[in-house]
Formats: C-alpha cells, sequence, structure tokens
C-alpha cells in the first residue's frame, strides 16, 4: 500500500475530521483503518507540528500532534484564532477546518 | 421504599460476575432519543439510567440568552421517555447539564417540564435539583487571588469586569455533587452544568467501585453509540465490573470495536490520554480494548488520579449587542474578482452615512473561504464562479444593526468599480426583505478553571417534589 500513488492522505486514512475541544481549542483527527498505514502517517514529516503550522499559516507553538496508537489515529490540537461563537468566528463546531489535510502526500 | 434505596440493595458490588449496569440513554436529551434502543436498554434491567443534556458545543448564545438549543415539543418528548424508562425498571434517573448550558433558566425550564410531565401522567415524583451558577462575589475574590487561569490562549486572564459582563456563568460539577443528591434518596436527578462523566460515574463511585475504570465507562458511554461504527445516538449499556467494563449499543446494527470505542477517546478531547475532572484526571494511556464478539467491547487498565487541589470548570457568556445580517450573492466575475475593493468601499459609505455610532461590520464571502477558521490556511480553494455574501452587523441596538446591513445592502448593490459591466446592481437577492434581525448576540467570556476549596458550597442541592 505505500507505493507512490498511494501515500496521499486522503487514500490512506479512513476519518479525516475537524471539531472544537471546547471552545478555544480545535482538535483535527487522522484516523488510519490499520496499523500500517498508521505508521506511515507516524513517520511522515507532512504531518510534523512544524508541517501542520505550516499548512494553517499559524505559529508551531499553537499547534500539538499527539499519535494515538491504541485507535491508529493521529490527534491535532490547535488554539483558535477566535473563540467559539465570538464575533468573528466562522465554524461555531470547528467542524469544517479538515480541508488543508486533504492535499497533503506522506 | 425509595428508588435509591432499592438500587443499594440489589446493585452488584465490585468484582461480582455480573456487573453494574449503567444505561446511558442520551448524549444530547431533548434532540430525539430513538426509542427502540431505549426500550433494548430498560429490557437489560439496568441498574442506573444517566442523560447528557448539554454541550457547549452550540456556542455560547444558549448559555448567554437562558434558551435551550433543543426544541420543547423534542424535549418534552424525551423526558418523558426517560422518566417513564426510569419508572418502569424502578431506577433513578440522572440527568446532567439541563436544558443545554445548565445554568438557572435552563434547571428552571427542564423542572418546569418534568413539573408538567408529572401532572398530565398523574406521577409523583422527589427531583434533586443541583445549581451550578457560580457565585459572581465568590469567583471575583478567586481571581483577586490568582486561584483561576485560562483554559486556553484564546482567551484573555478573567478579570471582575467580565464576570460582571457576563449574563450567566456555570461550573462544571463533578460526582461530589451528584453523590450529595444521591444521598437526598431522589427519583431523578436534575443537574445543572455538569462534567459528561460525573451522570455516569457517581452511582459506580457510591458502590465502591474503583474511579479509574468508573470514569472511563462514563466517558465512552456519555455519548451513547457514538464510540460505535457506525456510530449513532441509541442508548448504549456499560457493564462494570470492577476492574474493567463491557459495553454494548442497544441498537444492533452498531458494533464497539476495541478501535471504534479506543478512537473514540480522541472525540472532542484536546488531550486523548488524559481527562480532567474535578476532583482527579482520569488516565488511559494504559487502557485496553478487547473485542468480546463481534459488537461488544471489555475495557480495561485505566487509572485515577485524584487531585490535590479540586477545580472547576467555569463556562461564562456574555451580550455583545444585536446581531442583523443580509443575504445577497453574485456570479458576475468582476464583482467577484473585485470583492475585498467593494466591501473595502461599501464599509467606507457605511460609516459615512451611520456616523460615530458604534459597531461592527463584516462581510463573509462564501465560496471564496468564509468558512476557513485560519486566515492563510492551504486549502487549496479556487476562485469561484458564484459567490454568496453574509453581511453581519452587530451594534448596540436591533434597529442601529439593521440600519447597518441596509446601508450596506444598498451601497453595495450599486457599487462602482473599475471595469464594472453590471450597472443594473452587484448582487442577486435570494427574497425580500433580504436583511433578517437575528437576535441578541452572546460571547464566551469565561472560559477558565477555578481552583474551589468547598464543592458542596459551589454546588448546591434542592430536593423538589412534584406531583401530578
Amino acid at each position: 500500500m505505500a507505493d507512490a500513488q498511494s501515500r496521499r492522505l486522503v487514500d490512506l486514512a479512513q476519518v479525516i475530521r475537524s471539531k472544537n475541544a471546547g471552545p478555544l481549542h480545535l482538535t483535527l483527527d487522522i484516523m488510519f483503518p490499520d496499523a500500517a498505514s498508521y505508521g506511515l502517517a507516524v513517520q511522515s514529516p507532512a504531518l510534523s507540528r512544524d508541517a501542520i503550522a505550516r499548512l494553517y499559516n499559524v505559529r508551531a507553538e499553537t499547534v500539538e500532534v499527539i499519535p494515538f496508537a491504541a485507535a491508529n489515529a493521529i490527534k491535532v490540537v490547535m488554539d483558535r484564532p477566535v473563540i467559539a461563537g465570538s464575533p468573528g468566528d466562522t465554524d461555531v463546531y470547528g467542524a469544517q477546518q479538515h480541508r488543508p489535510l486533504l492535499g497533503i502526500t506522506l | 421504599m425509595s428508588v435509591v434505596a432499592r438500587m443499594l440493595d440489589r446493585a452488584p458490588r465490585p468484582g461480582s460476575a455480573e456487573g453494574l449496569r449503567v444505561l446511558s440513554a442520551s448524549g444530547q436529551l431533548g434532540n430525539g432519543v430513538p426509542e427502540p434502543a431505549l426500550k433494548a436498554g430498560l429490557a437489560r434491567n439496568p441498574h442506573v439510567i444517566g442523560c447528557d443534556m448539554g454541550s457547549v458545543d452550540p456556542g455560547p448564545a444558549y448559555l448567554g440568552a437562558g434558551r435551550m438549543a433543543t426544541s420543547e415539543t423534542v424535549t418534552r418528548r424525551d423526558l418523558r421517555l426517560v422518566i417513564h424508562g426510569a419508572r418502569q425498571v424502578g431506577v433513578p434517573l440522572l440527568i446532567g447539564s439541563a436544558g443545554t448550558a445548565g445554568a438557572a433558566p435552563h434547571v428552571q425550564q427542564v423542572l418546569a417540564m418534568i413539573r408538567a410531565i408529572a401532572k398530565e401522567d398523574g406521577l409523583s415524583l422527589k427531583v434533586a435539583v443541583i445549581h451550578a451558577d457560580i457565585d459572581a462575589a465568590w469567583l471575583k475574590g478567586m481571581v483577586a487571588s490568582q486561584r483561576v487561569r485560562a483554559i486556553g490562549a484564546a482567551i484573555p486572564p478573567l478579570t471582575a469586569e467580565e464576570i460582571d459582563a457576563s449574563a450567566h456563568i456555570v461550573g462544571q460539577m463533578g460526582t461530589e455533587a451528584f453523590l450529595r443528591a444521591l444521598a437526598l434518596e431522589p427519583d431523578i436527578i436534575l443537574a445543572g452544568r455538569a462534567c459528561d462523566t460525573a451522570i455516569f460515574a457517581a452511582v459506580p463511585l457510591l458502590l465502591g467501585y474503583p474511579a479509574g475504570p468508573a470514569t472511563h465507562m462514563a466517558k465512552i458511554i456519555e455519548c451513547t453509540s457514538l464510540c460505535c461504527v457506525p456510530g449513532g445516538r441509541d442508548a448504549m449499556l456499560g457493564t462494570l465490573q470492577g476492574d474493567g467494563f463491557e459495553l454494548e449499543s442497544m441498537n444492533p446494527a452498531r458494533a464497539a470495536t476495541p478501535v471504534s470505542v479506543a478512537a473514540h477517546s480522541l472525540y472532542e478531547q484536546a488531550d486523548p490520554l488524559a481527562v480532567q475532572e474535578p476532583d482527579g484526571t482520569l488516565h488511559v494511556a494504559a487502557a485496553r480494548f478487547e473485542a468480546l464478539d463481534a459488537r461488544r467491547v471489555r475495557v480495561s487498565g485505566a487509572t485515577w488520579e485524584e487531585a490535590r487541589q479540586p477545580t472547576i470548570k467555569l463556562e461564562g457568556a456574555a451580550w455583545c449587542g444585536e446581531r442583523a445580517v443580509c443575504l445577497a450573492a453574485t456570479a458576475d466575475p468582476s464583482v467577484i474578482a473585485n470583492r475585498d475593493l467593494i466591501t473595502e468601499g461599501v464599509a467606507t459609505l457605511v460609516r459615512e452615512i451611520l456616523g460615530p455610532v458604534e459597531y461592527d461590520l463584516r462581510f463573509r464571502s462564501y465560496g471564496a473561504g468564509a468558512s476557513v477558521l485560519f486566515p492563510g490556511a492551504a486549502t487549496g480553494i479556487a476562485d469561484p464562479g458564484e459567490v454568496f455574501f453574509l453581511i453581519e452587523a452587530i451594534a448596540p441596538t436591533a434597529d442601529i444593526a439593521k440600519a447597518v446591513v441596509g446601508v450596506a445592502k444598498q451601497a453595495m448593490l450599486h457599487f462602482g468599480f473599475p471595469g464594472r459591466l453590471s450597472t443594473g446592481g452587484n448582487l442577486a437577492f435570494p427574497f425580500t426583505p433580504p436583511e433578517i434581525v437575528a437576535g441578541p448576540a452572546y460571547r464566551f467570556s469565561v472560559y477558565h478553571v477555578t481552583e474551589c476549596d468547598d464543592l458542596a458550597s459551589a454546588f448546591p442541592v434542592e430536593l423538589v417534589t412534584v406531583a401530578g
């Protein structure tokens, strides 16, 4: 499965989602169907803290990447630039912020 | 004999092969409890039934305005189902985060519904009401003695001014409050804002079950069958043996698998390995998830670390003005290409007309990245063929807000820009009037953690009898 054609995150992951964890944080969950694809993702520089920060145009200190092997999943936690639901927020639940991940190749 | 006394009488203690059966009837009471799964759960003869009713997800408006996010009709239907369900099997019913946000008006609205149901159905019910409203003077004292901290970087340190500005401030109660309420032997516990876990962990703790597995089970079943494949809202049964627990959805079409249950630990959680509660921390890093069969999982290994200093997570919402919006769209490539120039020009015109009035005007260009939360994120959104404009104003009064979007609408419709062809109008309105008064706007003013030396006085319990 690790050939060049299938290293796109959208092909490897089973779930790519975003959601608030409270009104101050946004989380991205990337879940893989098996340990092999999870292993590939965990080692990939494309999902490093710096890479995610660049992808979202935020400072790396505001990003945390947490691998969670028991669920074949990687969690990313970011500071929200706007408190959920405050004037100027664009996504109260934070459920549509996963799009930048869709273009990633591991 | 009260249902609590009966439960204490018959419920298995830690180590029994039978296990303590905790039925999670709803993770969002008021959004429609699926009846077949609830009935299947009742048929399993649970020892306690819990429902979560609240969330911070829908934003600050519900806490601020004292309104429920769910409809009165469906909330009443759901309440009736679980009240009768608990009576049918003769067990306590624990409801947490009453009426979405769990402040005094939410608790009162739900209590009024329970009262109405009791009256209509001829029931006599003892309801232990636990209040979650935080005393402003006490909280200011905690701020002054530097015992309050922000939960994230997006919110500034709490101040006395922000406390005064808040329409409601609630604290998330833990199991301590539910245990005090259980001691009053009610039929129903109706709690204001509560930790989701406390609703489901309180009875296990009362019976002496270890806090690690009890809290971990509570954490998973509080969302009912969301931890399954496919996820859903059907009632979930947790059977706690002591060192571990078994999970089973009460909808046979939903399967709890080791991966689906483990994955649920990630959901809405900043740290999947540690869950902070008022009186301690749940650690799930060492948890093991084993399949019992195709749709049941056994979980064990979570541990509990008692807090040296109890804390309360606070939520507060403040009014920040009245909102009006205007809905419009464009399919003109020149308008789309010049949208920033147009909206900036319109904003200037509006300021000239409105003068030195306080307002907040915002143009959201849907189709062109308006849902993007992180400016400059690599979304790859291409130039749109059509753009939907949501023109939004927040102002001290609804009249001013409406005036702002009204003036903006007219200015934008006829705004001139280099290369303009669309002199009949730059915008397509889906209906008329396109301006809509959207009601009060709120913001989260408090999302902090305070230390607390006396949880019992923070969350007082009151016993209410409602009778038909």
